[in-house]
């Protein structure tokens, strides 16, 4: 199966940087969000988010040292 | 009617679907928000595009694709279309707590509402912000309806991308001239081989990008609504905020700090981004414009802070910086929010005239081309650097020696090198031109003795770079309607880069092209 052929997010994901964490960053951005709306402000949601952002970070410094 | 005018028609009309699917979207906020009343407005804002832009379609299928001369005149046209269908939220939700509405209770009149019962009023905000500027009609943001906020933060998210990038992303197929359109739109760098893979491309990096600036300000303590805003309009460096004294009103030195990486990822070029993503992370300085984009901006902040600091604007160090940094970043990738504002401090209208004029600086250059930035772009300002360079080199030469000027990487020989340096010479000289002429415009309509020379270069720059910047001149009450108006055009033109306004102004006042 393509990945384009994925129903809703198919497109998306065949847009990108052909790298499925990558892509799985971009589908739970919009989740976290609405977590955090849901729940608002806490230990919980503070670092969640945070570890989301080091880890887009680390992961784009691990595939620069791997390269 | 003529082949030309059939594939403008189709074009535009394609635009205009793009437009009225944005307003369809926008639908959810009231819906979350329980703002019913404005529901109304936004479905007939939506409607109007689309049944224009279905019979536009519809009625051109089958025209021929669109040429260089095309290309311009779709874009130049299409933007402003798009800023006109775009007014009509503004307008028409003003409008309807104006007058109210039967079975569905409107909240009370605000004058930062009323001000948008003028469609001067509407369209200047809704230019401002598809065209990434940021200067506003609104005297309160936060006391604008939710939905409101969003249109305006959604169309600076858009129009940072670019509206045509978004219509071919969604509706062109490949092979359809996207490339000519694509270019007509201030970009020529691909992804792909493919324009529609390139474009497609473009949105994913930014939606991804959109979501980590979302959640980086919201962590760093802005409010979840405000962080949602600010963290679209920071990246498409377009500088609306939805409180009233833009940034300066969290008063938080993190939230200006976080805020700087933003403003930096959409001055970034989107092609050197998707090459960073790919690990190549040697493109933050083999790449001549991001190399570029991190000296000016420290250069630029070392500057700026040393002004404040000696001038005494503010008493200490750390203070001059984090404005200093804060407002020639703002500046120069073209964001335009405000941290130097009365409220809470010394307002940027106020900073002595050589920290204005720095800023100023930073607003004309901006960052780099097939980024989200304005302004002349640092490529450009550093081709004719270059190539200014060169040719005063020349003279020491032989006349037999074949010399070479190499930019980011190519080598160029002399007719490539002329070709380029002509371009950004023509550039250059046009935003010049009309930056000159915007402020003998805006000189002869604003009251003698209220606002310095200074104030008036500035606050034109800030029109014209698409930066958003104010030094207290732009205002619904404040700006004559001769300014507006001048404005609007500076701002256009801005966006598009001169050139496709100029062309279309020329084909509809002799119909140069168009019929032949």
């Amino acid at each position: 199966m393509n990945i384009a052929d994925i129903p809703i997010v198919g497109d998306l994901l065949e847009a990108g940087a052909e790298d499925w964490v990558f892509d799985s960053l971009l589908l739970i951005g919009p989740l976290l969000i609405a977590l955090i709306a849901v729940i608002g402000r806490s230990p919980i949601t503070t670092g969640i988010t945070a570890a989301y952002l080091l880890f887009f970070v680390a992961y784009v410094l691990y595939r620069g040292v791997r390269s | 009617m003529n082949e030309a005018m059939e594939t403008i028609g189709r074009d535009l009309g394609r635009m205009l679907e793009a437009l009225s699917g944005l307003l369809f979207v926008s639908l959810l906020v009231p819906l979350v928000w329980g703002e019913y009343w404005t529901m109304p407005a936004l479905i007939v804002s939506g409607l109007l595009p689309l049944t224009i832009g279905y019979m536009l379609t519809s009625q051109f299928r089958e025209a021929t694709q669109p040429g260089k001369l095309h290309g311009m005149i779709i874009a130049a046209t299409g933007w402003f279309l798009v800023a006109i269908f775009g007014s009509m939220p503004f307008l028409l939700i003003a409008w309807t707590v104006e007058l109210g509405l039967p079975f569905v209770e409107t909240p009370a009149q605000t004058e930062t509402l009323a001000a948008f019962t003028q469609p001067i009023n509407a369209l200047f905000e809704s230019m401002s912000g598809f065209t990434g500027t940021g200067l506003t009609m609104t005297d309160d943001e936060a006391v604008l309806p939710r939905t409101l906020q969003w249109w305006r933060s959604f169309i600076e998210w858009v129009g940072g991308v670019g509206v045509i990038v978004l219509t071919t992303a969604i509706l062109a197929r490949p092979g359809s001239g996207s490339l000519t359109l694509y270019e007509s739109e201030a970009r020529s760098e691909r992804i792909h081989p493919s324009i529609v893979s390139t474009v497609q491309t473009i949105w994913w990096i930014f939606i991804l990008f959109t979501f980590i600036s979302i959640l980086l300000l919201w962590v760093v303590g802005m409010p979840l609504w405000g962080a949602i805003n600010h963290g679209m309009t920071g990246l498409s460096t377009g500088g609306f905020s939805i409180t009233d004294n833009s940034i300066a009103t969290y008063d938080s030195a993190a939230i200006d700090f976080a805020l700087l990486p933003i403003m930096l990822l959409g001055s970034i070029a989107f092609p050197i981004h998707y090459l960073i993503l790919q690990g190549e992370l040697r493109n933050f300085y083999t790449d001549l414009q991001t190399r570029w984009v991190f000296i000016y901006m420290t250069l630029g902040t070392l500057v700026l802070t040393a002004l404040v600091y000696t001038s005494d604007t503010y008493d200490s160090l750390f203070t001059a910086f984090r404005y200093g940094s804060f407002q020639f970043v703002s500046a120069a990738t073209c964001a335009g929010f405000q941290t130097a504002v009365d409220a809470t401090n010394v307002a940027l209208g106020r900073w002595p005239a050589q920290a204005q004029l720095t800023v100023t600086f930073g607003m004309i250059v901006g960052g780099a081309a097939g980024s989200t930035v304005g302004g002349i772009k640092l490529i450009r300002a550093l081709t004719l650097l270059k190539g200014s360079r060169f040719r005063i080199a020349d003279v020491f030469y032989p006349r037999t020696a074949v010399r070479r000027l190499k930019i980011n990487g190519r080598r160029l020989n002399d007719q490539e090198m002329r070709q380029e340096f002509e371009e950004a010479a023509i550039i250059g000289f046009l935003w010049f031109v009309f930056l000159g002429l915007g402020m003998f415009a805006l000189l002869m309509v604003l009251p003698q003795g209220e606002y310095t020379l200074e104030n008036v270069i500035f606050e034109v720059a800030s029109a014209q770079g698409n930066v958003g910047l104010s030094s207290g001149i732009t205002g619904p009450e404040s700006l004559p309607t001769l300014g507006k108006i001048t404005f609007l055009f500076n701002m256009w033109i801005g966006r598009l880069e001169i050139i496709p306004v100029l062309v279309t102004l020329r084909a509809i006042i002799n119909r140069g092209g168009l019929y032949q």
